[in-house]
């Protein structure tokens, strides 16, 4: 199916039976393209209001301070200067922001729009101003004068769970661990025993951003008397957020809309309601105008969720020919000073053991408050981290075994006949070939004739080296049953409310937002599908909670898993509809008649038809139904998946590697991955390579970094911190596997996440490859040149 | 904290005794005069006087590349620049791309190679390779790299933008056919 392409337009000329797919599968235009490559998108800063009012945020300079005091006095005489919140404003008037993934087990930690009587990072914000213009804002927020009184910090969970540290949220804690999740199958202390090797290592992951291009921002409005809130939010979870601020503004739900028309990427960023979200609506009801907020980039680099930070203690045990027998995983997860709504990644836990097959296994993860930045969701969440931790430790297994690392791989995977099959910590894998994807990747990189050639040093002085990395992502929730049971305040749905408009087509509603990811096409792909109609006649409202039922959102490779049900559930409905009243008027029985493009037809008389614009219209206005029908034609249909489906691949990179200096270039990435069905290929690569694109910088460059000393982040500027640009970027070779997931609707996996998660370990093996004489074994990322020479003299020195 | 120095719709001033200053300037083809405060950056000229918001804000710190614009043919970074410095010159934003409903062939490429996702950066990479594809130079496709790595993108991966941009260019009455 991939590289076949259709027009949808010549639907009306095709015959059409199911379920053989028309639609799915083709790399239909997508409907997002046309506004946006006039750069008519409606990011939040591009829309304005009258009379609209801007807001700066004044913010804790400090990792850790208690706020002494605070005076507005000059600021509030400043010219221009409409409104000035401070913490006890908001204790007053608001309430905290909640967690909506909270971890089980640990107390939930609330955080109220401005920080209390103390700071726990660097960008917590301490004041808001409302000002004619962002100019007279910002001067305001300079005159407002705060005292503080610095308090000890920290900026290592190592530190943070060392015995006496300072506790950064005493209310809360008796200490600075959150919470520690222990959990686990079988005995496998006795397997590691037992085994003939174990391996272990201490894997520290970098604290990174998903840096979208557009930062975020809201823009709030307030109508007295109705006591309604619109909000404007760039955000992948309109209805998650729209909970949030009636909770947080003391509203009815009802009287807040949240709308998210278009967003410039999300990343996992992008999730539940940030304090200024909260401020701008405050100051727009106290002000009864506008209020709009743009976060600047240095803002971002320190209000934003920062992601992944987290330090790794595995160990597997094998038999000499080469079966595992058990692997653990102890890792402390970096929280930051407070816990965001999604606060931090659950998923290292679940997948722990990757694509391998072990009966007995055991995981803890910690979690420690620090002075930094709070974490929370990004792409693969907890997947990257701990996927580099034991694809990193199998490859030191094979050398210590004296085995391939293909083969090792190979004959530790879950294989078919296997499935379902459940992990140590009860994830349940629904299908796959996983060895297929790593044996051809394999051949991606002419893997035998690599090790022929031997690894150098070649003539030109380099070593050459060949790394690998599978990887299991849990694409969707397994049910709401399942986030019931931790806690979670949003469901694993999606929904949408299709409706018949009188031009003939089809209105499609979903709280879902546009972040890229292409939902407006592809759900109108499915829709196609379903209901026989031209994709041409499909239009999308999307991420608008004033005209969509109640949804989840774009996170969690969930959007298509729970959406593709819902839209079938909808559209068989709305199609048995449209037969019925299209029957009454060809006075034919509905089971001659088919849908096809824009006109209602005789199956076996094409000359027999009715526009789709007739029927709709006379459904619309309840006319020529039939007797019994109501009149309308509008379905709406949620859908919850029973089980979440597992995405699966392997990445392979060369790399050459110079010996003295520790300098590399990777030669060639490959990627082969599987996303069940993809239901549009080109976009589905696209995802791929936009993850293994923020996969390589993770690797390679980005780190987010904090000065022990003064507790400050020294690298928060564009200038500073490396994102791969066009230039950067290694050749990427993609090849993909279609095993339908038996679990899903149309067997789709996720695909948005996965390109982040193998990267930074096949990178990291093909370097240790490529020096194996020197027993080079990397355990930290980024990884630089530098860490490359220190491992060097560390191998060197014996 | 940067300023994003922007005033509402409509407005003549925007600050404090901030002084003023009158630019007159081709935008888009249309001759525009305007008063502006002196410390008003061409983005926010672009984006909140005139309306023009394809041209996008990503860092105010001339890195990112979201801004990016065509002045008198070459592509710049709008945001590090003062608007008063366009006196007696030519813009060209997104906006003056295509033709009323249809695309441009450059707009068209990028559709067809699924050059973009979020868009935000869209409108940068293309009036990027506006200007390259008007100074008229044949381009490796490892030199395209280059000169798109001023701009930044976190969906895509880059490279099915410099598949659009290789065939915009390769498709260039008399480029060369590679």
């Amino acid at each position: 199916m991939p590289g076949r392409v259709q027009r949808m337009t010549d639907l009306d000329e095709r015959a059409v039976t199911r379920p053989a797919m028309r639609i799915i599968g083709t790399d239909v235009p997508r409907k997002e393209d046309d506004r946006l490559l006039r750069g008519a998108g409606q990011f939040v800063d591009d829309v304005n209001r009258a009379h609209v009012v801007e807001m700066a945020v004044g913010r804790c300079p400090y990792p850790h301070a208690r706020i002494r005091s605070i005076d507005v006095q000059a600021a509030r005489e400043l010219d221009g200067v409409y409104d000035i919140l401070t913490g006890a404003d908001i204790a007053e008037r608001s309430e905290p922001i909640g967690i909506l993934r909270p971890v089980p087990g640990a107390p939930v930690i609330t955080h109220y729009a401005l920080a209390q009587d103390t700071a726990t990072y660097e960008g917590q914000p301490v004041v808001s101003v409302a000002a004619r213009t962002r100019h007279i804002a910002e001067d305001a927020v300079e005159l407002i004068a705060i005292d503080y009184e610095p308090l000890p910090h920290i900026s290592d969970v190592d530190a943070a769970l060392a015995p006496g540290a300072t506790v950064i949220q005493p209310d809360a804690l008796e200490d600075n661990l959150l919470v520690c999740n222990p959990q686990g199958r079988g005995d496998v202390e006795a397997r590691l025993a037992e085994a003939d090797v174990v391996v272990e290592g201490r894997f520290v992951v970098n604290r990174v951003t998903g840096l979208p291009m557009e930062t975020r921002g809201v823009l709030a409005e307030w109508q007295p008397g109705a006591r309604m809130l619109t909000a404007r939010v760039s955000t992948q979870s309109p209805q998650l957020v729209r909970k949030q601020l009636a909770e947080c503004l003391r509203l009815d739900e009802g009287h807040v809309r949240v709308v998210a028309s278009d967003v410039g990427g999300g990343f996992g960023l992008k999730l539940g309601a940030y304090p200024e979200d909260v401020l701008a609506g405050l100051h727009a009801m106290t002000l009864r105008r506008p209020v709009k907020y743009v976060e600047d980039r240095l803002e971002h680099f320190r209000a934003t969720t920062h992601a992944r930070e987290s330090v790794h203690v595995y160990r597997i045990g094998a038999r000499a020919d080469g079966r595992i027998v058990g692997m653990t995983d102890a890792y402390v997860n970096d929280l930051g000073g407070l816990n965001s709504p999604f606060g931090s990644s659950q998923l290292s836990t679940v997948v722990f053991n990757g694509p391998y097959k072990v009966e007995d296994g055991f995981v803890e993860r910690r979690i420690a408050v620090t002075n930094k930045t709070p974490i929370g969701a990004y792409r693969g969440y907890g997947q990257p981290e701990v996927n580099f931790a034991y694809e990193r430790l199998m490859d030191t297994l094979a050398r210590r075994l004296d085995l391939d690392p293909v083969e090792l791989r190979a004959m530790n995977m879950v294989q078919p006949e296997d499935f379902p099959w459940v992990n140590p910590v009860g994830a349940i894998y629904d299908s796959g070939d996983y060895e297929a994807c790593l044996r051809m990747a394999a051949d991606a990189v002419d893997y035998q004739a690599r090790r022929a050639a031997g690894r150098g040093p070649a003539p030109d002085g380099r070593y050459r080296g060949v790394g690998f990395s599978s990887y299991v992502e849990r694409t969707g929730y397994a049910s709401s049953k399942f986030l019931a049971a931790r806690g979670s305040l949003f469901g694993a749905h999606e929904s949408v409310t299709i409706r018949a408009n009188r031009s003939g087509g089809i209105d499609l509603y979903s709280g879902v937002s546009s972040i890229g990811q292409g939902s407006e096409t592809v759900f109108a792909q499915m829709l196609s599908e379903v209901v026989g109609i031209s994709y041409d006649a499909i239009t999308l409202h999307h991420g608008d909670t004033g005209n969509s039922p109640l949804n989840t959102g774009a996170f969690a490779s969930r959007t298509v898993i729970a959406a593709a049900g819902a839209l079938l559930e909808a559209g068989d409905r709305f199609l048995a509809k449209t037969l019925r009243i299209a029957a009454r008027k060809l006075e034919v029985d509905p089971a001659q008649l088919e849908l096809v493009g824009t006109v209602v037809r005789m199956r076996a008389d094409h000359g027999v038809s009715v526009s789709l614009a007739e029927v709709f219209t006379g459904a619309i206005l309840g006319q020529g139904m039939p007797d019994g029908e109501s009149p309308g034609l509008d379905e709406t249909a949620y859908f919850e998946p029973p089980e979440a489906a597992y995405s699966f691949g392997t990445a392979a990179a060369t790399v050459s590697v110079d010996a003295e200096t520790g300098e590399f270039t990777i030669e060639k990435l490959v990627m082969v991955h599987d996303c069940g069905t993809p239901l549009n290929p080109k976009l589905v690569e696209g995802q791929v390579r936009g993850g293994l694109t923020q996969g390589l910088g993770q690797a390679l460059g980005e780190e987010l970094r904090y000065d022990p000393e003064s507790g400050q982040l020294v690298n928060g500027t564009m200038l500073d911190y490396f994102v791969p640009t066009a230039a950067d970027l290694p050749p990427i070779e993609l090849g993909h596997t279609e095993v339908a997931s038996p679990v899903t609707t149309f067997g789709v996996r996720g695909a948005g996440e996965v390109g982040c998660i193998p990267v930074a370990a096949a990178v990291a093996n093909a370097i240790c490859d490529a020096l194996a004489e020197f027993g080079v074994e990397l355990d930290r990322l980024p990884i630089t040149p530098e860490l490359v020479w220190r491992a060097l003299e560390a191998g060197r020195a014996g | 904290m940067t300023a994003s120095a922007h005033v509402p719709l409509g407005t003549e001033s925007a600050g404090v005794g901030e002084p003023n200053i009158v630019v007159t300037v081709v935008v888009n083809g249309t001759r525009v005069t305007e008063t502006i405060p002196t410390r008003l950056s061409v983005t926010d000229f672009l984006r909140h006087r005139l309306g023009l918001t394809g041209t996008h804000v990503g860092c105010e710190q001339g890195v990112c590349g979201m801004c990016t614009v065509v002045l008198d043919g070459e592509a710049v970074k709008s945001c590090l620049m003062y608007a008063a410095q366009l006196d007696g010159h030519e813009v060209e934003t997104v906006e003056s791309l295509g033709d009323g409903d249809a695309l441009s062939p450059l707009q068209q490429a990028f559709k067809s190679e699924h050059g973009l996702q979020c868009g935000f950066c869209t409108p940068a990479f293309l009036m990027t390779a506006t200007a390259l594809a008007r100074g008229g130079e044949p381009l490796t496709r490892e030199e395209i790299r280059e000169e798109l790595a001023g701009v930044l993108c976190r969906c895509t991966g880059y490279e099915f933008i410099v598949n659009a941009v290789e065939r915009h260019l390769g498709a260039r009455p008399g480029a060369a056919d590679d």
